[in-house]
């Protein structure tokens, strides 16, 4: 067996599971199903892929690459802009939509179609203004490092590797050692304690927009420099990432992250040992099997 | 007026917008009283005491505390005007520790003064300091309403407001519990709370108001009631199985 499948894993997993955590966030605070969050991935992916453009045509200098990366230092300004824009996007989306849902006290069923609706409208915007075609942050050519074992993987994908990793350790530390973090929490377990508690829960909604979307747009510019940019990018992860939110236990960030990472290792498992078309298949089986055996997930709380 | 610190006027309130469980309260709390609402199961006392802390919507009427109208505050905004509010059940965040739940209380005030703001609570409730890291979920029932009442006393609020702090404790807890609200009333603190526990409850109130059907039935200091032979009866456990309807 090549051992490859396992760093094909790890960055498959990397970006399910940051993709994950915002899932995780929106379900345990806003109670809902975000069926609208892989847009976010799609929509941070162009963002940062105009923006990127836009910097390279102004300042050709910046799109020369930096060392051994396939980009230059007009990806990692883009990417900064983009995860703002992409949280701002998601607070406008809030405003505009589940807001006045939350105002009315609406079904949760309500939010849920609500957020098939922006699903929908997010991503047909996406094909509008950049058509289906496929799109890359760099035309590049990058040659995989041999790291010992059998395995090879690109700079940029090591990169990669180690942005989720700082972005998973930032979010914990932000969610156990912060004020907006413990409210965060407060809000999770009991909003109506949290009020009382002096927690203005509409600030702690708005934090979990942003993060999550920030996170989203990390997520989706990984999946745009190591495969490709489409629109329907982040709604093709829609599966695997709630099942690794369900998997790792909803509300649970270093939960979400280390079940994206065993999904991603087990599809990469099952492409070389079954076949690819069976890829899509292992989030199902493992959501089906988490609902069926454990349905609080791995450090999820019971309830 | 100027020792009244908390009052409440007309006060229509309910879940629902055409389904009043507080019907029309005028109700006013002197500083320093410690005061008892009693009342039949269904009379409002819990819609009334969340009325005030702003968990259940208020239709008409006002709330005032120390003179300022804080009718429409936000609920998260009423800590720091200096009300505070123990609910019944859930009152602590069970999936955090002790401390966290502290270090959420001290959140509103200014960084510097939360270290010692928390050692001070740690002072005034040493049980909670053997093991600060403790999940407040994996507490006993009286550690938690500890708990509970030290988060909402972190900001040195004028006005306590308690919803039944002895239910499901045990009789021995209930003692200690009663006994720690003395205290803190002794610190000068007002406080409101709901009971069940009648006869525990009267032994520390200055006052005790009876609510029935949304509106205050009567009111008085715990030896007057208690030598009104039928709210003797109803209300104060000499004859426990007497219909209220039947005997109002």
């Amino acid at each position: 067996m090549n051992p490859q499948f396992l760093m094909d894993g790890l960055i498959a997993g990397a970006i399910i599971g940051l993709g994950a955590i915002g899932v995780t966030l929106t379900y345990s605070i806003l109670r809902f199903s975000n069926f609208a969050h892989g847009e976010l991935l799609s929509w941070g992916a162009y963002l940062a892929l105009g923006i990127s453009g836009a910097l390279g045509f102004l300042a050709a200098g910046l799109k020369q690459p930096i060392g051994p990366f396939s980009f230059g230092w007009s990806l990692p300004i883009a990417a900064v802009l983009a995860i703002i824009l992409t949280g701002l996007l998601a607070l406008a989306v809030d405003a505009a939509l589940f807001s006045s849902f939350r105002r009315r006290g609406s079904a949760i069923i309500i939010m849920v179609m609500a957020s098939f609706g922006a699903s929908l409208a997010l991503r047909s915007l996406l094909e509008f203004f950049f058509t289906s075609k496929p799109a890359y942050f760099t035309q590049a050519l990058q040659i995989a490092m041999k790291l010992g074992g059998g395995l090879r993987a690109t700079p940029d994908q090591l990169a990669m590797l180690v942005v989720a990793l700082v972005s998973v350790i930032a979010v914990h530390l932000v969610m156990t050692r912060t004020d907006i973090g413990r409210a965060m929490r407060a809000v999770s377990e009991n909003p109506s304690l949290a009020g009382i508690a002096g927690i203005d829960v509409r600030r702690v909604i708005r934090t979990v927009w942003f993060l999550g979307a920030a996170l989203a747009c990390i997520a989706g510019m990984m999946s745009g420099l190591i495969i490709q940019i489409r629109p329907y990018l982040g709604h093709d992860l829609l599966l695997p990432l709630f099942a690794a939110a369900i998997l790792g236990g909803i509300g649970s960030v270093p939960g979400a992250m280390i079940a994206g990472l065993i999904i991603g290792l087990c599809e990469a498992f099952t492409v070389q040992i079954i076949g690819a078309e069976w890829r899509s298949a292992v989030s199902f089986a493992i959501l089906i099997a988490v609902l069926l055996v454990r349905p609080r997930g791995l450090f999820g709380k019971a309830s | 007026m100027t020792n009244t610190v908390l009052a409440t006027s007309l006060l229509v309130a309910g879940y629902e917008p055409d389904l009043p469980i507080v019907r029309g309260v005028d109700f006013a709390v002197t500083k320093g009283e410690i005061v008892i609402l009693l009342g039949p199961n269904g009379a409002g006392k819990s819609t009334f005491v969340k009325a005030i802390a702003g968990m259940v919507p208020v239709h008409s009427g006002t709330i005032h505390l120390a003179g300022r109208d804080i009718t429409r505050v936000a609920p998260h905004r009423k800590l720091a005007e200096g009300l505070a509010f123990v609910p019944q059940t859930e009152n602590v965040f069970a999936s955090m520790s002790i401390l966290e739940n502290l270090q959420i209380a001290v959140a509103l005030l200014p960084k510097a003064q939360r270290a010692a703001k928390i050692d001070a609570l740690f002072a005034r409730f040493p049980d909670l300091a053997i093991k600060p890291t403790r999940l407040a979920g994996a507490l006993s029932g009286g550690q938690r309403q500890m708990l509970a009442v030290a988060r909402a006393l972190a900001l040195d609020p004028p006005v306590l407001i308690l919803d039944e702090p002895s239910a499901g404790l045990s009789p021995k807890t209930v003692g200690e519990v009663f006994a720690m609200l003395k205290r803190i009333n002794g610190d000068g603190v007002t406080i409101i709370l709901v009971e069940q526990n009648v006869k525990a409850a009267m032994a520390i109130a200055d006052r005790a108001v009876i609510l029935a059907e949304g509106r205050i039935a009567h009111e008085g200091t715990p030896a007057e009631l208690a030598d009104d032979p039928l709210i003797g009866k109803i209300y104060l456990g000499t004859a426990r199985h007497v219909s209220s309807e039947a005997a109002l």
